[in-house]
Formats: C-alpha cells, sequence, structure tokens
C-alpha cells in the first residue's frame, strides 16, 4: 500500500490579530513559515496508517525550495521521501495539476490524503480539484479511516454530526482535525534520519489557472468595543452574551 | 589493676577468627552491588576546586560522614545521630581491644581506661539504645505518612531487633564483669546495672536457684557460679551479633551506612539538578557506529552516580512531604520514583525497558523540577535529574507528551516561543515606550526579555518596569530587535535537541553584537545562560534583575521611597534553591516595604507550579498555584513579591481562587512604584 499526504507549507497561522500585516496582499514575509494546521493532522493520520497496515508514504508538496526544512519535519514523523514540485502559484487549479503530476510520477499511489483546508487561502477546494483530475472518488472531512475487507471504513466528521462510510478502490480524502490526530513530536533520531532521507524536486508543468482574478485583498481590523453585561444572575447573563456573540457573527 | 581483655572467656580469641567470614561476606555483598551500580554509564566531571579525583572532599565531611542534612528534621535527626554515632564509637572501642589483644595497646590502663573505654562507651551505648527506641516508638505509634507511602519499607523490626540485642547483650557483659570484678570507674551503666539487678546477688554468692526463679532472670544458673556462664553467653552473643551486623549491612537497607557517604561525597555540591548540555555530534556523524541513548529508558541508561542514588536511598520519605506534585494529589513521588528504580535494580532488572512505565509518564511529566526534594534528601540523591532523564526518553526517543505541554512545544520549535495561541505580538510589552536597541561596541548590557515577558500580558509590566528602571539608573542597557526566548522550557520539557538549537541560535547572535553582560527578568533565562550556555561556548556576566537592582540601589543610583507596606517574598525555585539567590531579593522589598515570610521559604520554599513545562499542564487534583497563593495570603501581607515571571502569572492565577483584589507583584513593579522623580 502507497499512501500519499499533500502538505503545504504557510507562513505561521497564529499572528495575533494585532500583528498580522500584508505585504503583496499576502502574509508578511516576516513571518516563520511552518506546515499547514490540517495538513499535520493529515500526515498524523497517514503515519498511523503506515505503522497499522505496513504501507509506505510519501509526502507531496508544491511551493517554494526554501521550505525543504520545514517539510524535513514531515519526513521524521515518519514518512520515507518528499517530492517538492516547485511554484509559486496560489490558483488552486495550478496546485492540483501539479500535485496530479507527481502522483502520476509516484505510479501506485493507492491513498490520498490532504489536509481539510491550507492554513493560508483557508479555501479547501484544491484536494477535490486533484480528485476531479485524477478521476477519484473525494471524501471531505474524514476523521478516522480503517482498511476492511479490502475496502476502506471511513468516518466523517462535521460541524453537525459523523457518518460512517464504506468505500471501495483509490480516492483522495480531506483529513479534519480530532484529538487521535494530533501531529507527534518527532523523535530526535527521527529528525536526523530525515535529513538524510530522498527528496526528489520536480519542476513544475504548465497549466491552466482558473479564471478568478483576484481585485482586493483585506483583513480584519482590531476594533475594541467594551460593553458591560448585568451579572445578577450568571447563567442568563452566559446566554446574553452567547445570543449577542453570534448576532455579530462571532460565533 | 587494668581491665583484662577477654576476661572469663576461653578461646576469646576466636571471636576475631569468626570476624572473618563475617567480613568476607560483608565485602561479598557489596561487591555485589558494585557489580550491580557500575554497569551503569561512567561519567566525566570537570575538575572542581576541592576535589579529589570523583569525590568532593567538603561533602564527603559534611553531608557524608557528619550528616548534616539528617539534622533538618532535629528530632529524628538527633535520634539517628545518636544511634549511628553511638554504633561508631562502639566499633571503635571493639577495634581499640581487638588492637590490645593482638598487639597490647595499652587501653586498659589509666584515664583513657576511665574516660573513653568505660564512660564514652558507656555514654555511646546508652545513645544508640536511646536513639533506637525512639525510632521504635514513632514507627510504632507516630508514624508519619512520608515513611509509609507509597510504600514502607520491609527490614526495619529485625534491624531494630539486631542492634537491640547488641547493644543490651553488651550492656549486661559489661554489668556481669563489673559484678564479678566491683565497680569498674567511668562505666556508669555497667555499674548501675551491676548493683541494681539481680546480677548484684549473683556477684555476692547470694543468688540461688530459688531467688532466680523469682526474678525476670532466665533459669539459666543453677549454683552460684552462674553468673560466669551467663557472662560468656552475653559475651559471646554480643560479639557474635555485632559480627552478624556487620555481614547483614549490604544485604539489607543497612546498606545506606557505607553508601550514603560515598553518594555524598559523589554529589556535586551546585544546586540543582545540574542537566548540563548534551552532545548531537555522533547523531550527525555518517560514520558513527554508536549513538548514546536519549535520556534514560533502562537502567544502564543512568550514570554509576544514579544508581548509587537507587541503592542509597532510605525510603524516609522526606522528598515526597515536600514534592509539591505529591502534596497536591498527582501521580508523582519522589520517593516512588526512587523506589521502583531501586526495586528494578535490587531484581536485577537493568535492561528492562517498562521501567518508565512502572513510573509513569503522567509521574514524570507532573515534576515542576523545583529541587525541593534534593533539598530535603538526607543522602544527597538527586531526584529531578532521574525524572527528567526519563522525561528526555519520552520525548526525544518516544515522542510522548501531555497534550497541552506538547502544544507549547510545538509552538516553541515553530516559533521560537512556547505560548500558543498568545494574544501579544513582539513589540506589544514595548508600545508607547522607547526602549533602545543593543547596538554592537555601544551598548553595555543587554535587557534580555524572555518569552514569558514579551507574550504574557500580566508579565509585560516586569519588562516595562524594569525599563524604567534602568532609565532611572542611567544604565546603558539594550534590547534585542526580535524577542526570542533561551530554549529553557525545551530543556524543561525534555527535549535537550530543541534547547541546543535555540540556544546556539542565541549565542550566535550574541557574538555578532558582542553581547558580554546580560540582565535576565526571569530566573529560567537566568539559569540556562550561566548553567547551559557556558557549556555551549556562551559565556556571559548574567545578572538576574532582582539582583541588578539590589546593586543599583547600593551603588545609589535609585532613589526609592520606603512604603508601610508589607510584602510576602515568594522565592522562585530557579533563583533560591537552585542558584542560591535569596538576600538580594529580600534587600530590595525590605528597602521598599516590610519584609513578611511565609512559613516555607528560602530553600525550603514551595514552587508556584509553573516549573518544568507545568505552567502548560492541566492539573489533576489541587492546583499547586492555589496551594502556594493560600499560604501567601495567610501572612495577612499586603502584597506577595516575587521575582519570576512565572511565579507572577502562576501566583496571579492562583489569588483568582481568594480575592479580587491584585495580589501579586514582581520585585520590578514595587521597586518602580518608590522610585522617587528627581
Ligand atoms: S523536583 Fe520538585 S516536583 Fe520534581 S520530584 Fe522533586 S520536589 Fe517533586
Ligand atoms: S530520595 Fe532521599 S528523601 Fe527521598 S526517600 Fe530516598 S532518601 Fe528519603
Amino acid at each position: 500500500m502507497h499512501i500519499a499526504v499533500l502538505a503545504k507549507v504557510v507562513p505561521d497561522y497564529e499572528v495575533p490579530a494585532g500583528d498580522f500585516e500584508l505585504s503583496d496582499n499576502r502574509a508578511h514575509s516576516r513571518y516563520t513559515r511552518m506546515m499547514g494546521l490540517y495538513d499535520e493532522n493529515a500526515i498524523e493520520t497517514g503515519v498511523q496508517l503506515k505503522e497499522k497496515y505496513s504501507a509506505s508514504l510519501t509526502i507531496i508538496s508544491y511551493g517554494a525550495e526554501d521550505d525543504i526544512p520545514v517539510l524535513r519535519k514531515a519526513i521524521a514523523m515518519g514518512a520515507e521521501k518528499l517530492v517538492l514540485v516547485t511554484g509559486q502559484s496560489d490558483d488552486a487549479s495550478v496546485i492540483a495539476a501539479n500535485l496530479k503530476m507527481a502522483i502520476d510520477n509516484l505510479g501506485d499511489v493507492d491513498l490520498i490524503l490532504a489536509g481539510q483546508q491550507s492554513a493560508d487561502m483557508d479555501r479547501g477546494v484544491v484536494h477535490g480539484t486533484l480528485a476531479e483530475m485524477l478521476g477519484l472518488t473525494f471524501i471531505p472531512q474524514v476523521s478516522k479511516i480503517e482498511s476492511e475487507n479490502g475496502g476502506w471504513k471511513i468516518s466523517q466528521l462535521t460541524e453537525t454530526g459523523s457518518r460512517d462510510l464504506q468505500f471501495n478502490g483509490k480516492g483522495v480524502f480531506s483529513i479534519t482535525s480530532i484529538p487521535e490526530n494530533v501531529p507527534r513530536i518527532p523523535a530526535v533520531r527521527a529528525i536526523f534520519a530525515a535529513k538524510k532521507k530522498p527528496v526528489e524536486k520536480v519542476a513544475e508543468v504548465e497549466s491552466n489557472a482558473m479564471g478568478i482574478e483576484e481585485v482586493s485583498v483585506e483583513i480584519p481590523t482590531m476594533d475594541s468595543v467594551c460593553e458591560f453585561l448585568p451579572v445578577e444572575d450568571v447563567g442568563e447573563t452566559v446566554k446574553t452574551l452567547l445570543t449577542k456573540l453570534r448576532e455579530e457573527r462571532y460565533l | 589493676m587494668g581491665r583484662i581483655p577477654y576476661w572469663n572467656i576461653s578461646y576469646g580469641i576466636l571471636i576475631d577468627a569468626f570476624a572473618i567470614p563475617f567480613v568476607a561476606l560483608f565485602v561479598y555483598g557489596m561487591y555485589r552491588w558494585w557489580k550491580l551500580i557500575r554497569q551503569g554509564r561512567a561519567r566525566i566531571r570537570p575538575d572542581f576546586p576541592g576535589k579529589l579525583g570523583p569525590i568532593y572532599l567538603r561533602a564527603l565531611f559534611t553531608k557524608g560522614i557528619l550528616g548534616t542534612k539528617i539534622y533538618k528534621k532535629p528530632y529524628t535527626g538527633i535520634a539517628h545521630g545518636c544511634l549511628f554515632w553511638g554504633m561508631v564509637l562502639l566499633f571503635i572501642g571493639t577495634a581499640l581491644v581487638f588492637l590490645n589483644v593482638l598487639f597490647g595497646v595499652p587501653v586498659f590502663n589509666g584515664i583513657f581506661n576511665r574516660w573513653f573505654m568505660s564512660f564514652t562507651l558507656d555514654l555511646a551505648g546508652l545513645a544508640a539504645l536511646g536513639g533506637l527506641l525512639f525510632l521504635l516508638i514513632r514507627r510504632g505509634f507516630f508514624s508519619p505518612e512520608r515513611l509509609t507511602v507509597p510504600k514502607e519499607r520491609n527490614g526495619f523490626i529485625s534491624i531494630v531487633i539486631l542492634l537491640g540485642l547488641i547493644l543490651v547483650t553488651g550492656f549486661l557483659a559489661e554489668a556481669a564483669r563489673i559484678a564479678y570484678n566491683g565497680t569498674d570507674p567511668g562505666a556508669f551503666v555497667g555499674n548501675w546495672l551491676a548493683q541494681n539487678t539481680p546480677l548484684a546477688h549473683l556477684a555476692a554468692g547470694s543468688i540461688t536457684p530459688d531467688v532466680i526463679a523469682g526474678t525476670w532472670f532466665p533459669p539459666l544458673f543453677g549454683d552460684t557460679q552462674g553468673w560466669l556462664v551467663f557472662h560468656q553467653y552475653m559475651w559471646w552473643m554480643h560479639g557474635l551479633l555485632a559480627l552478624a551486623f556487620i555481614a547483614y549491612i549490604p544485604y539489607s537497607p543497612l546498606v545506606h551506612v557505607v553508601l550514603a557517604p560515598v553518594n555524598a561525597a559523589l554529589a556535586d555540591p551546585l544546586p540543582g539538578p545540574k542537566m548540563g548540555v548534551m552532545d548531537f555530534s555522533s547523531f550527525e556523524d555518517e560514520e558513527a557506529e554508536d549513538t548514546p541513548p536519549l535520556g534514560a529508558a533502562k537502567l544502564t541508561d543512568f550514570t554509576y552516580k544514579r544508581l548509587i542514588d537507587y541503592t542509597t536511598c532510605l525510603w524516609c520519605g522526606r522528598c515526597h512531604e515536600v514534592c509539591p506534585a505529591a502534596q497536591t494529589g498527582k501521580t508523582l513521588s519522589p520517593k516512588g520514583v526512587m523506589v521502583t528504580l531501586a526495586e528494578y535494580l535490587q531484581q536485577g532488572k537493568l535492561e528492562d525497558e517498562s521501567l518508565v512505565d512502572a513510573v509513569s509518564s503522567d509521574a514524570v511529566f507532573s515534576c515542576t523540577t523545583c529541587a525541593a526534594c534534593m533539598e530535603a534528601c538526607p543522602v544527597c540523591i538527586n531526584q529531578p535529574k532521574t525524572i527528567m532523564k526519563l522525561r528526555q526518553h519520552l520525548i526525544m526517543e518516544r515522542s510522548e507528551i501531555p497534550e497541552l505541554m506538547g502544544k507549547a512545544h510545538s509552538s516553541l520549535e515553530l516559533r521560537q516561543h512556547p505560548f500558543f495561541g498568545t494574544g501579544a505580538g513582539q513589540k506589544d510589552w514595548r508600545k508607547d515606550l522607547e526602549v533602545p536597541i543593543f547596538e554592537a561596541g555601544k551598548t553595555e548590557y543587554l535587557l534580555w526579555i524572555g518569552c514569558s515577558v514579551t507574550y504574557e500580558e500580566r508579565a509585560q509590566k516586569i519588562a516595562r518596569e524594569m525599563v524604567n528602571i534602568l532609565d532611572h539608573a542611567g544604565v546603558s542597557y539594550g534590547i534585542l530587535e526580535e524577542a526570542r526566548c533561551t530554549g529553557d522550557p525545551a530543556k524543561q520539557m525534555g527535549n535537550e535537541f530543541l534547547f541546543n538549537e535555540l540556544a546556539e541560535q542565541n549565542i550566535e547572535e550574541f557574538s555578532e553584537l558582542g553581547v558580554k553582560k546580560i540582565i535576565t527578568l526571569c530566573p529560567h533565562c537566568y539559569n540556562s545562560f550561566v548553567r547551559h550556555y557556558s557549556k555551549l561556548g556562551g559565556v556571559y556576566e548574567v545578572t538576574p534583575h532582582s539582583v541588578f537592582i539590589k546593586v543599583l540601589m547600593e551603588s545609589g543610583k535609585l532613589n526609592l521611597t520606603k512604603s508601610t507596606k508589607t510584602i510576602c517574598y515568594h522565592d522562585p525555585c530557579y533563583l533560591g534553591r537552585r542558584n542560591n539567590i535569596l538576600d538580594e531579593p529580600r534587600e530590595v522589598v525590605s528597602s521598599i516595604g516590610e519584609l513578611v515570610e511565609m512559613p516555607r521559604n528560602r530553600r525550603e520554599s514551595f514552587c508556584c507550579g509553573g516549573g518544568g513545562g507545568n505552567y502548560w499542564a492541566e492539573e489533576e487534583g489541587t492546583r499547586i498555584n492555589q496551594v502556594r497563593t493560600r499560604e501567601a495570603l495567610d501572612t495577612n501581607a499586603d502584597v506577595i513579591a516575587t521575582a519570576c515571571p512565572f511565579c507572577l502569572l502562576m501566583i496571579t492565577d492562583g489569588s483568582k481562587k481568594f480575592t479580587e483584589e491584585q495580589k501579586a507583584f514582581d520585585i520590578a513593579e514595587l521597586v518602580s512604584m518608590q522610585l522617587k522623580d528627581d
């Protein structure tokens, strides 16, 4: 069994709002680069499947060469090799086409896992587009995967509840975050070993971008408004607070 | 006429001959321990003044031989002292008799006989018996919990019986001799027994079987010469039991008699666990065949010293009694850890990797690294180092870490600070404040801000007020443009690799900037700089802010008014117990208000709960910070002062349970409030 996990390196996704700034319509380059939040959950899921079913695990990324040291963490978590398609596009279709090329090159991939959405663009469209391009089934928001009778038993977790699914064949799954797939801290020996594992760099292929043009980018501004709620009855106050937060669409 | 050695004993010299197999048993028993201990790893120690090879002479004499730490609990300390020194003197007396018999050394004549061989040895025996009785009564009727949790040691009663019999038979043999030969000046116990017990009748020849039957004496003597047989019985029993005692030492908890001084002599007297730094170069080296274990998974991963620790442990539980984790219902008991390791060692399970699980990872991660256990241990055991070695194994080899601590760890790895989810940006603490940036060749002191002060809103005030103090005093100082962490939280969580990475980055930056002098706001940073950076090549003159303020005060650079406030000072573990900085913060506090002490203060201070990465812990049981805050509030002081941002944050949080008032302040905040305008 060969599992591929798609990972994207993004700017720090936890920069406090007051400290966040844009340059060229993207997060400022001064922010530390790191692996996407859900991507780490996907890698952890991949590593667990690898350990359970003696599979092989490859990390595939689309991005800059400078991101290789960050991606080595993914290898240290338990992957065997890294394929980096070098490119700079933000276009979901371009990225998906390049990831498809990397997967096709590998030839024998059975399962493709990806984080539910990237931590920078927050779109959650690349894996769906990729599945379409590969002609594979796409299952979003997957929390658990088990191999059963030659197929897969899958749990899907959404805000409104969970579903158990069965599926045979190859597929692309987007992985959500659950306590069981909190990314492991790579063991120190694995970090050193990861430095010696192969990194395959592949030049990006040309492909058609989506017909969308970015006109402007805005980030939320920090606004401090203070309103005191009466606390005669704490239960009531909490209800009022919840209602207000919902009304203002903070929740 | 002097005393006759081996009086009334035929073939008394046999006791000396018997000594040979008993001593051989003793030597064999100790050799068995040595064989176990040397399966640990040797270590290379840097030279230290006052050292003879690996032996710290002063510690050997004070903590090892004099056993100074045992007297921290005065009653049990004195009882142990009486027993130990009594037995030592009796042993010396016996050795002198031996020398007299073999070489005619004149020990039974004149003043020496009267005042040492008789008086001193009687006093020693009495003291030993008194000590023994105290320990027996305390164990039997007033046993402190620390002796029984998590486990009580077997063997106490047999030791008490053995020692008691040795002492009693010794006195009875002496009394029988005196009863026949007449008073022995100086031997006040023997004289009293000879005159006030049936032995008097024996001596007077007035004893008959009827008399004996009416006394508590065993009906051993059917004629008036019975006392001679009695003396012989006592003498041989005393001698043989004493030899059995010597042989028993290595096979019983008594082994600490030999190992406690050894352990003290090998314990580096620098305070705290002394974790050192790890060398990862062999992991980089493609040629290296063997890479060292990271932390400890089994007994053979520990050094000799640690294995001696486990063998020496008395199971006295003094460490358990002071441990903030054990005292607030966490799984950890430092005594429990020592006991588990001692049992593995005794059972020869040196390669058994179930060790960490036997201790439990919950216990391992609950340690706040406060070192209170080390401070309390009477036999110089370094419990936190063992716990930290297990923790290093868990995180560096097994990738195991509690969830919340793991988040802080990941943040440290990704963002170079552990405050995940912080709402503060790098520069927020100095908003609206002019703070100079360190300039190479121009600035004297680097004011090291550290991560907690940068990213925790309540702690930011410490830096702002310190800036005010330094400006007021006209100090040449500057900060780094980018906020950094020393890496200490990584070290405390057990990841030495991450610590090295962060420290090496900082050292490189310091070298580029030519930093030589550093002022720290956090004792953890201070500890890292002085203890660990120096081992990685970064040697600086580092001063904690509390000490720096004191120096500024003394040089007249701070114009302060004294308030009428009572101020209770909480010693941060990494400043007080780990670095012996106890007086300077108190002097600062005393100059701005009235110093109030908590019951547990200075080196006996109780941790705030935030150390060892446990600032990011979901605590089970009672919260440590609430216990400490309660203790501080009970002094009725107006404010609680401390000199550590982590302590400040923990106590601020702890006080929320008891009061809405802001009670906790950093020393810099309090000083800044008292600065007079010039
Ligand atoms: S260092 Fe502190 S928390 Fe850790 S075992 Fe010792 S006393 Fe307990
Ligand atoms: S480690 Fe020290 S204080 Fe703790 S039980 Fe053992 S001897 Fe006593």
